[in-house]
């Protein structure tokens, strides 16, 4: 769906490249992350995918042409999610998503999205009396009520409850399913690893690894499995800990006389999670 | 629908909406107190005036308040990944706020033929705010531009009063007496507003009128190309860069 070839990008006011020669590719029907800390080039990465930044080198293909040869019919076909709200306080939600989706020659059914998310029934109150979870909502049925062939989302699950992002992660999935392609910026590793086929880390405007979240966890994680037990006859608090290879655990005697003689509390495989990858990649705690 | 439609009810319903139609109405209604105040029945000196500064100071703030209000909101945010003209936009913005000039016109020329005595031609004076407001509409977006806020962007227009627009009315009714500033203030654009507004009286010269014509309909069009290729830069900005 994208190519994108040694992009390199400098701000007008600054001395150094933002992007500094980025390549990578987006497949049609993926859920494509952008991982990285704050500053390192994301956002200036989905600017550029979105036609909002130009000037930059290299190239970037979308659908086989070149991007900077696309005009305003681009936005046809891409739909664009912010992480703050951007609608017109004033106008009612039904009248923002009115307003939007006559600019489009494609035009979803909002009403049966807004459903789902649980807007619906506050379609005719204005903006400004939504809570902040309602208008992430709201942004994502803006986002995608031109049935968009390509979404860029950024941080889209931010400040919505356990439930209502469940709902959103399914749409996104659904989405991917029926072909939809995505490109996700978040911190949230959660959704990461819940959603994302494959994820792009960035450092320094530099893509330092692109990998599939399982494979990443396998070439970044111990192959080990850890077992905490105790003495039979002692309580349910593990005392003891052990970690055996997991590529020679079926042959291993001390794993199998451990499960045949002590109290299993524990035995995790020591899979490495993506928040563990992240600070190891980037070199920056993900909060900080 | 073509899309330059669907941004001009979007436009007009926001007027509506977030009151500035309501603000532009009492504005006028201000006017019309005072003329109200005047004492004098013939107001065909101090008509031109009022509408001057309408036509100027106003087109500028409505273009800031609005284009303010959807950067506060993020709503710019999303507009600029939509199919939409950047020429449509612009262009939207500087249609409603011509067109809010000439409801602020008509009103005040109602007015004025009811209950006061006017000796000026309404086509006139209707072609004269039409060309005023659209070029200080586009007058309105290089402030904008160039101010981080609305405060800021009430601190550029009152300079523009101040180096173009009062000096200008100062030396149209006198006040000031000097051939040479006189000469200089042909080069301000607000000069070229006050003589097409008075022209509609009658009694300008026929190159001052041509002269008016010229600096605001060439000058409207180089400034919108001016504000056209500026956009680019404004929306990088406003995309959080």
């Amino acid at each position: 769906m994208f190519q994108v070839k040694d992009v390199t990008y400098r701000y007008p006011k600054n001395r150094e490249d933002t992007i500094k020669g980025i390549t990578f590719d987006i497949r049609q029907g993926e859920i494509f992350g952008l991982l990285g800390p704050s500053g390192v080039g994301k956002s200036t990465t989905q600017k550029i995918m979105v036609k909002l930044l130009s000037g930059y080198q290299g190239e970037i293909y979308y659908r086989g042409k070149e991007l900077k040869g696309y005009d305003k019919e681009y936005y046809q076909e891409i739909g664009v999610g912010f992480e703050v709200p951007v609608h017109f306080s004033k106008l009612t939600a039904e009248e923002n998503i009115n307003f939007f989706r006559k600019l489009y020659r494609n035009q979803a059914n909002t009403d049966a999205m807004m459903k789902r998310l649980g807007i619906f029934d506050a379609r005719n109150k204005k903006v400004d009396q939504f809570s902040k979870g309602m208008k992430i909502r709201l942004n994502f049925v803006r986002a995608v009520l031109n049935n968009p062939a390509v979404l860029f989302l950024d941080e889209p699950t931010i400040g919505l409850d356990p439930s209502n992002a469940r709902i959103l992660k399914t749409m996104i999935k659904e989405y991917r399913d029926y072909g939809g392609t995505v490109l996700l910026s978040t911190h949230l590793m959660n959704d990461v690893d819940e959603l994302c086929d494959r994820v792009a880390f960035m450092v320094d405007g530099q893509i330092a690894e692109i990998d599939t979240p399982q494979n990443l966890k396998l070439k970044h994680g111990e192959k080990k499995v850890e077992v905490e037990y105790n003495e039979h006859d002692a309580g349910d608090r593990p005392s003891k800990r052990a970690s055996f290879e997991l590529e020679t655990i079926n042959r291993n005697e001390e794993f199998f006389k451990l499960m045949r003689t002590k109290k299993i509390i524990t035995m995790h495989s020591k899979e490495t999670t993506l928040d563990d990858i992240f600070i190891k990649i980037t070199g920056v705690e993900k909060h900080a | 629908m073509p899309n330059f439609l669907v941004l001009l009810l979007g436009e007009i319903k926001r007027l509506q909406r977030y009151n500035i139609m309501t603000a532009s109405v009492v504005v006028a209604l201000l006017w019309i107190g005072v003329l109200y105040l005047t004492e004098i029945p013939d107001i065909t000196f101090i008509f031109p005036m009022l509408i001057y500064v309408d036509s100027t100071s106003m087109a500028i703030l409505l273009v800031g308040v609005t284009i303010f209000f959807e950067k506060q909101e993020g709503s710019l945010h999303t507009l600029l990944v939509t199919p939409i003209n950047k020429k449509d936009y612009l262009l939207n913005k500087s249609v409603v706020t011509v067109a809010t000039s000439i409801v602020t016109l008509v009103i005040l020329y109602l007015y004025a033929a009811i209950f006061k005595e006017i000796d000026m031609s309404f086509t006139g004076l209707l072609g004269a705010v039409i060309l005023v407001s659209l070029f200080h509409s586009l007058v309105g977006f290089l402030l904008t531009y160039r101010s981080r806020d609305f405060t800021a962007l009430l601190i550029n227009m009152m300079k523009y009063m101040f180096i173009f627009m009062i000096p200008t009315l100062l030396e149209y009714i006198r006040i000031i007496q000097h051939d040479l500033v006189e000469m200089i203030l042909y080069l301000a654009p607000t000069k070229a507003a006050i003589i097409l507004l008075y022209a509609a009286a009658g009694e300008t010269e026929l190159w001052e009128i041509i002269y008016a014509l010229t600096y605001l309909g060439v000058g409207s069009i180089v400034l919108f190309m001016v504000v056209l290729k500026k956009f680019e830069q404004f929306a990088v900005q406003e995309s959080g860069v």
